[in-house]
């Protein structure tokens, strides 16, 4: 086998670290934790499948999911795959978005005789990277410190659509891109008018008021005199109470928001809120005004944390463990 | 300063609000601010500037003052005191209901401030010339 195909899942102290990188403003939040993760839906796509095609046509017919933790080596693993004859390694780690020709990027990897290629646009690293089995021993620092020990060879300049999945504001231009048809990716729901997709099972009150481009997930509720939109997207199994407005926002998955709120630039998960214009996150859930759809009030908040993991890295497969920290995924 | 604590700058009222930590406490507060706005001469600026964390019964409250300002033909301003309440105000509606500023310096310098000063000030004119 030459190629094999790896794709990260950033763990929770990789994404806490991330976040703390990326908040350059003042913002203060009273959670240093990302709201959504990489895969945590966007338009109802999981991101992690919109490169399996990409991956499928470099003819690579199964790609190796992990989510590894810090204190794990990468390396060592990487090391046994090239043991069993991998001769080079596309390295994904699920933190961007980008519409990228892969068999490009593998191109110039063999034309600029790098042994490790790391792809980048204007704003820096996208997080894919080609590894030669010579070079695996570099792996680690890459991934603990975001800085290649092979930085002089050349990198890979993508000219194409990206965007980073973790920040909350690049998810939100997304979001907006994909209901506009400025990037390839498409809301998965039927699309009852001019940018308006709904998913399955979804239920709009008769009064509720949809203004495209916008998303509404499957099995989401939209109850009397609420307003959902425009640049808008309200993820599956969430519920918008009785005259509430969401506006150039993302709700995410299980939230529920109460009757008469104005929601405006914002990111949602469950009792959280994020302001996009200020980076503040907010808790909504002492004041009544936000909670997880499927949490009764009497919940620990480590009960919810542990289902909020589950929830964003559930595969379709066994969830990752100390033990199995590799899922195959079949192309 | 203690919550409550009725503070006059120029034309304006400032009234402190502070996060209760019992019940007991909040709403001896909340009658305590509304009894001073129900008396105040107007505009009146609620500073939440020592207010970390509101609660659903904060937001009540703001509603209740609202109410009664609007009853009286009262000029209310709020000041947030920090990004979250902003976010939580705005999330709300209050402040489509009412000006929402940073500080109080920023509230004072409110143009429907300086218009009650110039009000004032023409009405100590017109009392000055009837003296006269």
């Amino acid at each position: 086998m030459e190629l094999a195909a790896v794709v990260v899942v950033p763990s929770k102290e990789d994404l806490t670290a991330m976040e703390m990188g990326q908040t350059s403003h003042a913002a203060v939040s009273e959670d240093s934790q990302p709201l959504c993760s990489s895969r945590t839906p966007i338009l109802g796509n999981d991101v992690l499948r919109s490169w399996m095609e990409p991956i499928r046509k470099l003819g690579v017919r199964s790609l190796w999911l992990t989510s590894r933790p810090r204190e794990r080596s990468m390396a060592m693993d990487l090391a046994q795959f090239a043991r069993q004859g991998v001769e080079r390694f596309l390295m994904i780690s699920l933190k961007s978005y980008a519409e990228m020709d892969l068999a490009d990027l593998l191109r110039f990897h063999r034309d600029s005789q790098n042994s490790i290629t790391e792809a980048k646009d204007a704003r820096g690293n996208l997080g894919v990277s080609l590894l030669d089995r010579l070079a695996v021993p570099a792996v680690d620092p890459i991934y603990d410190s975001g800085v290649s020990p092979h930085s002089e060879q050349a990198p890979y300049e993508f000219g194409g659509y990206a965007k980073r999945i973790l920040s909350a504001k690049e998810r939100q231009e997304l979001v907006g891109d994909a209901l506009t048809g400025a990037c390839a990716m498409r809301p998965s729901g039927a699309r009852i008018r001019e940018q308006v997709w709904i998913g399955e099972g979804a239920s709009l009150a008769d009064s509720a008021r949809v203004v495209g481009p916008t998303y509404i997930g499957a099995r989401t509720i939209v109850c009397a005199g609420a307003t959902i939109g425009p640049f808008t997207s309200v993820e599956r199994d969430c519920v918008v109470d009785c005259g509430t407005a969401v506006e150039q926002s993302t709700v995410l998955p299980d939230t529920y928001l109460a009757p008469g709120l104005l929601i405006r630039q914002a990111l949602l998960d469950g009792r959280h809120l994020e302001d996009l214009r200020s980076g503040i996150v907010t808790d909504l859930q002492p004041l009544g005004l936000g909670c997880r759809t499927n949490q009764p009030p009497h919940k620990t908040s480590d009960e919810s944390a542990t289902e909020a993991s589950s929830r964003h890295t559930s595969v379709g497969a066994a969830p990752f463990s100390a033990r199995q920290p590799w899922l195959q995924v079949q192309l | 300063m203690a919550p409550g604590a009725i503070v006059k700058s120029g034309a304006a009222t400032i009234l402190p609000f502070a996060c209760s930590s019992s019940s007991a406490d909040w709403q001896s507060q909340r009658k305590k601010l509304l009894g001073i706005l129900r008396f105040s001469t107007p505009p009146v600026i609620l500073d939440l500037s020592r207010c970390t964390k509101l609660s659903h019964n904060d937001i009540g409250f703001f509603l209740d003052c609202l109410a009664l300002a609007t009853g009286r033909d009262t000029n209310i301003l709020l000041v947030a005191g920090s990004q979250t309440n902003r976010v939580l105000l705005n999330v709300t509606r209050i402040s489509s209901l009412v000006p929402v500023f940073d500080s109080v310096t920023e509230a004072l310098a409110d143009p429907m401030i300086t218009k009650e000063i110039g009000f004032g000030d023409q009405r100590e004119n017109v009392r000055q010339g009837g003296h006269e």
